[in-house]
């Protein structure tokens, strides 16, 4: 396996949170490899470290200590506007909560990305516009997310998310919200996007079933890495 | 981000805001439209000072009988006319004695008399009532600060005319008055001879006549005398001349004073000062209504931040920088204050436009600070709106920062 193979490496990361004079480690001196053009699920049970370790690789957060690679650079040690426009360009964040801007349209939500991105205006709507039309959503575009399904609101999510062309894609419980079977769409979408669009998708969940539309699979347990296996035949 | 794009969601943050936010604009508004008002009033004002300023010669002196305070109150010559009864009281009055002794006073240029009082005047089938001065005609000419707008001035020949100012021409009764016409006053018949270019509802007219149609007037007694000196830049010392002059004639002594003699310039002066004070007064009452703008505006941000700050953190996932964040809350503040501003603006307008109305529009001043140049004034406008988005940004600037400086970590996770 070369090198330019490893789109992200964690390097003895540790994490730990201060909650006063307590201190919680969530993260006990993880390393990790993740290959380009690989689909991840990161699994383990409530409280064992998933979303800190999910937010270390999105550069949402700095660990305590030890060193994560982004493409070969260490995003440890790069400031907040930096870290910023890094995100914005290389990695698309799908959440539980779908995490939409409530007083803004579809279409706009969508957008906001390519604007922090000073992509221009023409580029930049017909971008968004075949990005909607992926996730089935182009009759949906003036609508505001309120007025959406729970299934329809995670589709712009995972739109906003694509829409910067970004290498990889990083959902934190996507279909946590979701009924089983639009949680069902939510992995199939992905899981094409993987297969037909070769991004680099990076999933935590804690739901097993789910686990098994990804290709690599980091099991976690109290903030250590338990586990690491492949599996070859994956459904989807 | 570019500026455009921020602005456009910093727009679209006032306009989804909540109540909170349109209270804040509105005490903006409040703040702004008492400042407007205000400035139109102490501008206007101050217009009606200088304007006086020209007008009234600083050269002008102005001689009335009794002291100018209770304590001086001395013990005065009496009145000696003509047997009447008032010659027996012991009454304190400008005569022509005094006038006699005055003229030996080489600072004097010119000398007015004058006595004045309500009377009644009728015009067609209407009625009014106006104050009557009787002057002078040989020097009132030479003297008066009132300019001539049609007609001419009253002349030494003249009997049974008059001068009017030119509130009594312009809107008094239904139908202008004009020059020649005639009018009654206590039921005599006068002719217009003259109208004054100003705003007053005063009738002029020679001395003799007015004995005749003032009640309770005693001829050879006035009210005031008018004096003009040589040198304006002499002006203390003529006082001083004068008042030594009018003590001897009067055997009154410095403390004891029976007659008052004071500049127009010293009138002018403390009017000044006490509108100045009032001004400032006032200004003062609007910087706080401003200040409590901008406090309300401080206080709408930092709560709009904790609002937003699942927002903010959303943003920054996205790819927004620290300082796109800075900008849009930024601009959001800056944008309450502009609205707040521009209707604040508005607002003080149509409140000192409707404030003649509220008091009885009855005086020039009033007349001149509500007119249009005074109030649409563009500059005010400009300074006032540029203050209250400096007032937004300013106090808007803390909460902005900091809502920039979260981590978005920490800011997703919020509720
Ligand atoms: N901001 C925080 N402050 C304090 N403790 C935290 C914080 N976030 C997570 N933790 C703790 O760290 C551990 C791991 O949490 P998390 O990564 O959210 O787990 P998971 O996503 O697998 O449920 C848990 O014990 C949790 O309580
Ligand atoms: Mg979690």
């Amino acid at each position: 396996m070369t090198k330019d193979n490893i789109l992200l490496k964690l390097e003895n990361v540790s994490k730990i949170y201060k909650m006063g004079e307590v201190e919680v480690p969530a993260l006990k001196n993880v390393s990790v490899e993740i290959k380009k053009g690989d689909f991840v699920a990161i699994i383990g049970a409530s409280g064992s470290g998933k979303s800190t370790m999910m937010n270390l690789i999105g550069c949402l957060d700095t660990p305590t200590s030890g060193n994560i690679f982004l493409k070969s650079k260490n995003i440890s040690l790069l400031d907040e506007s930096d870290l910023a426009s890094h995100r914005g360009k290389t990695i698309g964040f799908i959440f539980q909560q779908y995490n939409l801007i409530p007083s803004i349209s579809t279409f706009d939500n969508v957008l906001l990305p390519l604007e922090f991105q000073e992509i221009d205006d023409k580029k930049a709507s017909e971008r968004v516009k075949k990005i909607l039309s992926i996730v089935g959503l182009s009759d949906k575009m003036f609508n505001l997310p309120t007025q959406l399904s729970g299934g329809q609101q995670q589709r712009v999510s995972i739109a906003r998310s694509l829409v910067g062309d970004p290498e990889v894609i990083l959902a934190d419980e996507p279909t946590g919200a979701l009924d089983s079977v639009t949680g069902k769409d939510i992995l199939r979408i992905l899981h094409k996007l993987w297969k037909e669009e070769g991004k680099t998708i990076i999933l935590v969940t804690h739901d097993l079933k789910l686990a098994k539309y990804a290709h690599t699979t980091i099991e976690l347990k109290d903030g250590e890495i338990l586990k690491t296996y492949q599996n070859h035949n994956e459904v989807g | 981000m570019k500026f455009t794009k921020a602005f456009k969601h910093a727009l679209n943050m006032v306009l989804h805001s909540k109540l909170r936010s349109w209270l804040t604009i509105l005490g903006i508004i409040i703040g702004v439209a008492a400042v407007i008002s205000i400035v139109a009033m102490g501008e206007a004002l101050e217009q009606d000072m200088t304007s006086q300023l020209d007008d009234l010669g600083g050269d002008l002196l102005t001689l009335t009988a009794g002291a100018s305070s209770a304590h001086s109150f001395g013990q005065g010559r009496m009145g000696n006319f003509g047997g009447s009864a008032s010659a027996t009281d012991e009454e304190i009055v400008l005569d022509k004695t005094d006038l006699q002794a005055l003229k030996g006073v080489s600072d004097i240029k010119l000398m007015d008399t004058q006595i004045s009082g309500r009377v009644d005047i009728y015009y067609v089938a209407e009625k009014g009532s106006v104050t009557v001065t009787g002057v002078d005609p040989l020097t009132w000419y030479q003297i008066t600060t009132s300019k001539l707008k049609d007609g001419r001035m009253l002349g030494s020949a003249d009997s049974n005319v008059i001068m009017i100012g030119g509130r009594v021409a312009e809107s008094f009764f239904d139908k202008q008055l004009g020059i020649n016409q005639l009018i009654t006053i206590e039921d005599r018949l006068f002719r217009i001879v003259g109208i004054l270019d100003d705003q007053s509802t005063s009738v002029y007219m020679p001395i003799n006549l007015a004995y005749e149609i003032i009640d309770d007037k005693e001829k050879g007694v006035y009210d005031k005398i008018i004096i003009k000196i040589k040198d304006e830049e002499q002006i203390d010392i003529a006082m001083e001349n004068i008042e030594q002059k009018l003590m001897i004639a009067r055997h009154v002594t410095k403390d004891k004073l029976d007659f008052t003699l004071s500049s127009n310039q010293a009138q002018n002066d403390s009017r000044a000062e006490m509108i100045n004070s009032l001004t400032m007064f006032l200004t003062a009452i609007a910087a706080v209504a401003l200040l409590v703008g901008a406090v309300g505006i401080a206080n709408t941000m930092f709560t709009s931040v904790l609002e937003k700050t699942k927002e903010i953190g959303i943003m920054k996932a996205i790819g927004a920088r620290n300082n796109d964040i800075l900008i849009i809350f930024l601009l959001n503040a800056g944008l309450i204050g502009l609205i707040g501003g521009i209707l604040g603006i508005i607002f003080g307008t149509l409140l000192s436009g409707s404030l003649p109305a509220l008091m009885g529009d009855t005086t020039g001043i009033m007349n001149r600070m509500f007119s249009a140049d005074t109030i649409i004034n563009l500059k005010m406008s400009v300074i006032a709106v540029s203050m209250s988005v400096f007032i937004g940004m300013g106090s808007g600037a803390i909460p902005a920062y900091q809502a920039s400086r979260l981590k978005p970590v920490d800011a997703l996770r919020y509720e």
